[in-house]
């Protein structure tokens, strides 16, 4: 569990570029950052995993805060996923990367081996292939197969579809939802919102470093107000169902609640059927 | 105008051509955006428009591609880069100055613009990309998403009559990424000047692009109106390029015979094709 308790954060001391920020990650949570860039999301993920100590408030890690742990000690409750896998990955080879997290945590050996290989198989990676010459979605895997590998409680992802392809995006995606299945924590930020609609089960809406809203996924992408304010487009079955909702009168409740293109279609499908409401 | 025709380029280390038999016309102050899934070749398409290769890349370099009617395998890349503005996919890797108006002020004095000019040029600049605020930051204090932003401004700047950009908004959250693309395809118009995009923001590409080009495995598949590509949502998927959810939804709508149009580029028209089905069915 990570709590979030009147926590503000500077970089330079002066500047506050979080301001009183207060929640709480449950276990088990799939939970999405939203908003512009520069609210303050990313500096969040920072103070979850100790990079960076609050300036006022406390962060809390499964109840002690992260000012009385090391980097080190959170690391092994709160696996972080970089935006860019590249300043992440430092090894020669798909096998070394993958070792790296177990011999910096001083645990290489037998049991450490075997995980790695399990992962291996698990992603079809190739062992030996120089992590460099790997394409940015095989590389944006690796990097998380690197966390995985070490079986934190919690995951945090910085934007981990940027730049990726449909396919390398979906593969990335899907893996991530296995693990949450499996009872990993997982905290995003994420500027799509199809992915964010797709995934996640909770959205924290942040502007200027201030929490504008944290609810249900879809309570928070349907608030007009937060939309607004946290300048948050919605996902585009949302955008269209919302629209509906607003231009007919008496639009049927399964269109106007309607969240994605399935139930979208296949309320339309419904109403055309029946010949009317 | 931009003219690829019967363009094939094998980079010298590559073991098989990267694009094979390319032949497209992107005309002047056309929005041309261009999606496909990694390693399609892409960026080699763009670097091909801005004479990355064969200049910097050297291989084997088939056909022709000219740029306002100039060969890219002949001519220099001064000369090119004074007719092709560029921002790179790693936004880090163009930035040379340590503060945002030397930023600005670094291609403008390089390309010898006038003195009198300048002050304007980057006012003019920074405003477009709405920035103004961020003229004397330096860079290392600025978000991925600014950066992206300086970048941009620091390439309208010169005033190019070609733009080409590989992920200019891969870092920037929806709202800007929206408003960037709104000001490229007005940039485009209003100023004859052609704009090239490769981008997997889908969405962005259908709503703003006036020539939406798919390419796989180093071919072109589709090269036309988005309407008229997005129409070809089953195989476009084949080739990993999901189409934007909203025409997504009103091609199912066609395959279920409650519409009976052409394939929609955005929110607006698919909100459109839906309330006319309810009011079909007496809504």
């Amino acid at each position: 569990m990570i709590e979030f308790k009147n926590v503000s954060a500077s970089y330079d001391g002066e500047l506050a570029v979080l301001k009183d920020v207060s929640f709480t990650i449950r276990d088990g949570d799939f939970v999405a950052f939203v908003g512009t860039n520069g609210a303050g999301k990313s500096t969040t993920m920072r103070l979850a995993n100790g990079l960076l100590k609050p300036t006022a408030g406390e962060v809390l890690v499964d109840g002690v805060p992260t000012s009385q742990l090391k980097t080190s000690q959170i690391a092994r409750k709160v696996g972080f996923l970089f935006q860019n896998p590249d300043r992440q990955i430092c090894c020669n080879s798909v096998r070394e990367e993958l070792l790296f997290g177990f011999q910096v945590l001083g645990e290489q050996g037998p049991d450490a081996e075997a995980q790695v290989d399990e992962i291996i198989a698990r992603f079809g990676f190739d062992s030996d292939a120089e992590p460099y010459l790997l394409n940015r979605g095989t590389r944006q895997l690796l990097a998380l197969a690197s966390i995985i590998a070490l079986k934190p409680p919690t995951v945090i992802l910085d934007e981990p579809t940027t730049g990726l392809d449909f396919r390398e995006c979906q593969k990335v995606m899907e893996t991530v939802a296995q693990l949450n299945a499996q009872g990993t924590t997982v905290v995003m930020v994420c500027h799509d919102m199809e992915v964010v609609g797709d995934f996640a089960c909770r959205v924290i809406a942040m502007t200027d470093g201030r929490v504008v809203a944290d609810g249900p996924t879809f309570e928070v992408l349907r608030n007009q107000e937060v939309l607004k304010r946290a300048s948050v487009i919605p996902p585009q079955a949302t955008a269209v169902a919302m629209g509906l909702q607003q231009q007919v009168p008496d639009c049927p409740v399964a269109v106007a609640d309607a969240n994605t293109v399935e139930q979208l279609a296949e309320a339309l499908e419904g109403v055309a059927a029946e010949g009317g409401r | 105008m931009i003219q690829f025709q019967d363009f094939s380029f094998q980079y010298r280390e590559g073991v098989a051509p990267v694009l094979r038999d390319i032949t497209l016309a992107i005309p002047d102050g056309c929005f041309c955006g261009i999606t496909g899934a990694a390693g399609s070749g892409k960026s080699t398409l763009t670097y091909a428009i801005n004479g990355i290769i064969p200049h910097c890349y050297p291989g084997d370099f088939y056909g022709s591609v000219t740029v306002e009617g100039l060969d890219t395998v002949e001519a220099s890349l001064t000369d090119l880069s004074a007719l092709v503005g560029s921002v790179c996919q790693d936004i880090d890797s163009q930035m040379v100055s340590a503060v945002v108006e030397d930023e600005i002020l670094y291609g403008l004095e390089n390309f010898g613009v006038p003195k009198e000019e300048i002050p304007g040029r980057v006012h003019e600049a920074l405003a477009a990309m709405g920035i103004i605020e961020l003229l004397n930051r330096p860079i290392d204090s600025l978000s991925g998403g600014q950066k992206q932003k300086v970048a941009l401004a620091s390439i309208i700047a010169l005033r190019p009559k070609a733009l080409v950009l590989d992920e200019p908004t891969a870092e920037l959250d929806p709202a800007s990424s929206e408003a960037v693309f709104r000001l490229l395809a007005r940039y485009a118009r209003e100023n004859g000047t052609t704009v090239v995009v490769v981008e997997q923001k889908i969405a962005l590409l259908s709503e703003y692009a006036d020539l939406l080009v798919i390419v796989d495995d180093g071919q072109i598949r589709f090269a036309d109106a988005p309407e008229t590509v997005l129409a070809h949502s089953d195989e476009l998927l084949a080739l990993g390029v999901n189409c934007p959810r909203s025409t997504t939804l009103v091609n199912r709508l066609k395959g279920a015979g409650l519409y009976n149009g052409p394939a929609v580029r955005n929110v607006a028209a698919a909100t459109d094709v839906c309330r006319e089905v309810l009011a079909g069915a007496g809504a």
